[in-house]
């Protein structure tokens, strides 16, 4: 009773004044950020909640939407094998491209990373390939990975080594595709750039009055001060590499998953069965099973994270 | 005083806008009437929207000339075409369809007619067959494509067939005789043995392989007297002893040419830098008709080539051969589809489907439409050729419409072929390893 009282006085003396000064920011405030919350809910959320009812029913876009209960998970693991081969590629991508991509940008940052004449320059040529993007990107590798005319197996036979016949032998198409992803490694390499460079340089200094050489001070200076950007990286990379789907949809004749289905990757398998087969609940219940799988790598990262970022 | 107000006055207006902008991009086209779909034009003229993929060349001039001639002939309705693009036509129907504003009239493909009926994408159009029954004018493969449950949802619009092209001049440097195209699976191969020239890894001139143009399924089904991996009654057929004996002859042939070979080979043709074909590296080449066209455009004037029908695997089997094709669909829940219907209708009549083939050199759905071009006087005696033998190979042609109970079952036969072909699995094994897994997605 005091309490309520007490509350009561508040609001007669000087909240009042101050709780609508800040309710009519707040209001404004929202009124600001409406477009993305609107865009938010509108884009995002209802369909994603509309997903994830679909998993449970056998949707198919236009005539049907029954609640089969899990039937569709137990499909994907019991009767289908392409879902397997699909995760089992995706796997394979993510834990190749993932950690290949990282050391690849951090190691042309720290390449780049030098007040040599010209740099600039240097850092411009290996950002291109970065902006560039999609389908025109993808045929031009096709034909740089042609077995015999291919510029690459014609580099590689100049040091004696007869080049695979990479989109055509299932065993050689996913690193095909991790190759072209190192190409455009630029944007990931900004972003460490960026970082290197506010690394102060008084530690270097020191260190090199310590006797330390260029290895250990990468080793004991650089890569520590930049690990909250490796783990940055590392997060969204394997978001990304996971949701692979494009590369293997324009480099394999009708997104069919290339020889042997090698190239048969989760989202493709998702979107053959979404709008070849019409089974949209089944490609709900997929994508619901991919987002656990990201969620729970990204706890594990998360809960990982503390033994080697240094904030 | 008056600035709060006008303040509040803003901030209600602002809201009410976002409200009302949310609401309209939510609103999944309940309302049929507004003005964005097909309705009543100022003139009195119903507007029929028309998707077709049709984007450039012969068929886009052919189609538009033929859409101005069907509105200049009556005052009722007005068709509008609109171009998709082959990537992005029929996931944007789809995705039109299920938001309510689907186009009146869609060009879709021949094998999934039966699987968008059944998932209610498209109108049932068989009470205008009962009216007029016009299904005697198309191929009756063609025609069995459109039913299901027995009833008509689209009407077929245009097909192909897969032949066999060979280089005459080729087969004249070789001491083959040009007018005599290999009959048998044994002549293809005797034929190609003549016709190769090189060995190893280096070959200036291959005569043929079967996998270049030609899906293994194709060879297949014309191994098992047409019958494709689900058979004329449906079964799935894939371990058939012809079939397993097809697989194993085109692994002959990988195997005589050398797999780095073929890989290599294919590597630059899809590039698509130069036509195997053309250059003269392939002598003979398997491939749908329609490709005749393709010739006529590249190939240099002297260049002479034949066609025949594909070979037999041996005497009596019977030269089947694989197509496909479009159809025109009427998508569910439109407003017009009597109007639509009546579209379809003329674009499948025969003077229609002439003047479409006559500029495409496509194979038309309507029978008579072909066997007039066979004598079509704007034609030369090459084109009306192509249209003698399309008609005749459509005699022995499958189509294979998409099974309804697994509709995507042929990446599972294409992983077992694949393995065959890397010499994982002998031809036998993958076939029945194939056959196992489609009837387990099947059931």
């Amino acid at each position: 009773m005091k309490a309520m009282h007490a509350t009561n006085n508040q609001k007669k003396t000087h909240k009042p004044k101050w709780n609508k000064r800040k309710r009519n920011e707040a209001l404004w405030g929202l009124l600001f950020v409406s477009p993305f919350i609107i865009g938010f809910i509108g884009f995002m959320f209802l369909p994603m909640v509309f997903s994830f009812i679909g998993s449970f029913t056998n949707y198919n876009i236009t005539s049907r939407m029954d609640f089969i209960g899990f039937d569709n998970f137990r499909r994907m693991f019991t009767n289908d094998q392409l879902f397997l081969t699909s995760l089992y590629n995706t796997v394979f991508y993510v834990i190749l491209n993932v950690p290949l991509t990282t050391a690849g940008g951090v190691f042309l940052a720290v390449l780049l990373n030098r007040n040599i004449r010209g740099i600039t320059i240097f850092r411009t040529i290996f950002y291109l390939p970065a902006i560039l993007s999609g389908v025109a990107v993808y045929v031009l590798w096709m034909q740089l990975l042609s077995p015999s005319s291919g510029l690459i197996n014609t580099v590689l036979s100049w040091v004696g080594i007869a080049g695979p016949s990479w989109l055509f032998d299932p065993n050689w198409t996913k690193p095909a595709l991790i190759l072209m992803r190192l190409w455009s490694v630029g944007g990931a390499m900004l972003l460490y750039l960026a970082t290197l460079q506010n690394v102060p340089n008084q530690l270097y200094e020191s260190a090199e009055v310590d006797g330390a050489g260029p290895f250990r001070k990468l080793r004991h200076i650089t890569l520590p001060l930049i690990t909250p950007i490796i783990f940055y990286d590392v997060i969204t990379s394997t978001i990304g590499a996971f949701q692979i789907f494009q590369e293997a949809y324009v480099m394999t004749e009708n997104g069919t998953g290339g020889p042997a289905n090698s190239l048969l990757f989760y989202n493709l398998h998702m979107w053959n069965k979404a709008f070849v087969a019409f089974d949209m609940g089944y490609a709900m219940a997929m994508s619901l099973v991919l987002f656990a799988i990201v969620i729970v790598l990204t706890f594990i990262n998360l809960k990982l994270a503390p033994r080697w970022v240094h904030y | 005083m008056k600035s709060k107000r006008s303040n509040q006055l803003i901030k209600h207006s602002l809201l009410l806008g976002s409200t009302v902008l949310l609401l309209a991009a939510c609103g999944n086209g309940d309302d049929n009437s507004s003005s964005e779909s097909a309705s009543d034009g100022n003139d009195g003229r119903t507007t029929l929207e028309f998707w077709s993929f049709w984007g450039s060349g012969a068929r886009r001039e052919t189609i538009e000339a033929i859409i101005e001639d069907y509105n200049a002939s009556q005052d009722a309705v007005t068709v509008e075409h609109v171009y998709q693009p082959w990537g992005d036509i029929w996931t944007k129907s789809l995705a039109a369809i299920a938001g309510g504003n689907a186009p009146d009239v869609i060009v879709q493909d021949i094998n999934s007619v039966k699987q968008r009926a059944e998932a209610n994408q498209a109108t049932n159009i068989q009470e205008y067959l009962d009216a007029d029954d016009i299904s005697g004018d198309f191929y009756p493969q063609l025609w069995d494509t459109v039913l299901y449950e027995d009833e008509a949802y689209a009407l077929p619009f245009n097909t192909d067939t897969q032949v066999l092209f060979y280089n005459k001049t080729a087969f004249e440097e070789a001491g083959l005789d040009p007018e005599t195209p290999p009959a048998t699976w044994d002549e293809l191969e005797e034929m190609a043995r003549v016709l190769d020239q090189g060995s190893g890894d280096s070959w200036e001139q291959i005569g043929f392989y079967p996998r270049w143009n030609i899906g293994a399924d194709v060879w297949a089904l014309n191994a098992d007297g047409g019958n494709a991996w689900f058979d004329n009654s449906g079964e799935v057929a894939i371990n058939t002893p012809e079939k397993v004996e097809a697989l194993e002859w085109m692994l002959e042939w990988q195997d005589y040419y050398g797999r780095d070979t073929i890989n290599q080979y294919e590597a630059e043709f899809g590039s698509g830098v130069s036509d195997p074909f053309i250059s003269g590296l392939v002598s003979m080449r398997g491939q749908n008709i329609n490709y005749y066209t393709n010739l006529v455009e590249n190939a240099p004037d002297d260049f002479e080539f034949g066609v025949a029908p594909l070979p037999e695997k041996e005497e009596g089997s019977g030269n089947w051969s694989w197509g496909g094709g479009f159809v025109l669909e009427v998508p569910a829940n439109t407003d017009h589809p009597e109007e639509s219907y009546d579209f379809m209708k003329y674009l499948s009549s025969t003077e229609v489907q002439e003047e479409f083939g006559m500029n495409s050199f496509d194979i038309m759905a309507n029978a008579e439409a072909n066997e007039n071009l066979k004598e079509h006087p704007d034609l030369d005696e090459m084109g009306q050729m192509i249209y003698e033998l399309a008609d005749s190979n459509l005699e022995v042609t499958t189509i294979t419409p998409v099974p309804l109970n697994a509709p995507d079952f042929s990446s599972l036969v294409n992983t077992e072929i694949d393995a065959a072909f890397l010499g994982q699995k002998t031809a036998q094994e993958a076939l029945d390893d194939a056959q196992e897994s489609v009837e387990n997605l099947a059931q």
